[in-house]
């Protein structure tokens, strides 16, 4: 199982449902989608990094 | 213009503004988009929006399944189960069939609600990640069944 693939994948959902909940266009669908992503798979592995020490 | 009159224009603009749009929205198209994911979408005519939900909504839950996921039902004595349970009960049909599937369906009775088993493999490595695609998915739907509400009153596009 791979934990990144399965982030990614969460990631993707969220942001395609999110994009189409609360965006009316073509061009502001797109642009959201990609920002909640990029936040959502950049900061999930931040967090995951910052974890890594910690037991 | 005065301040006043400029209240006045505002509240009069606003309580046309409530007049047009506002009002009840059915119970059934709620109840439909609740049970069949894009289902009230579709009803109200926004038919992309109604698939892509749908498709998110049903992604989300078979992938929480396929990873061995639990079905959230409610358990005596741990108050947070009743959450995972409106969680995963926002799935809709697919959470009711998903959880006869597993109970049977003379257990459902028998057993409702602190009877029933939820599925899944806490044992699995996937358990945790499947646990958090069902939530997903079943919360993803409610906020559809909000936006739907939205929609039928006029509030949104």
């Amino acid at each position: 199982m791979d934990h990144l693939f399965l982030m990614l994948w969460h990631a993707v959902l969220v942001s395609v449902f999110f994009a189409f909940l609360w965006r009316r266009t073509a061009r502001g669908r797109r642009n959201l989608f990609l920002k909640t992503l990029v936040i959502m798979v950049v900061g999930g592995t931040a967090l995951g990094w910052l974890m890594y020490p910690f037991p | 213009m005065t301040t006043d009159g400029k209240k006045s224009a505002k509240l009069r603009k606003e309580e046309l503004a409530e007049s047009e749009v506002g009002g009840r929205v059915p119970a059934m198209l709620l109840a439909a988009t609740w049970l069949v994911p894009g289902l009230g979408h579709w009803i109200l005519g926004r038919r992309v929006r109604a698939l892509v939900f749908g498709a998110v909504v049903v992604c989300a839950f078979t992938t929480g399944v396929l990873l061995s996921g639990e079905m959230g039902t409610p358990k005596p004595q741990n108050p947070f189960s009743w959450l995972s349970t409106f969680a995963c009960l926002g799935n809709g049909i697919l959470y009711l069939v998903r959880i006869v599937w597993i109970n049977g369906l003379g257990e459902i009775f028998s057993g409702f609600p602190f009877g029933l088993a939820g599925g899944g493999n806490p044992s699995a490595a996937g358990y945790a990640y499947g646990n958090t695609f069902l939530y997903t998915g079943g919360l993803m739907n409610l906020l559809a069944v909000l936006d739907a509400s939205d929609i039928a009153r006029g509030h949104k596009d």
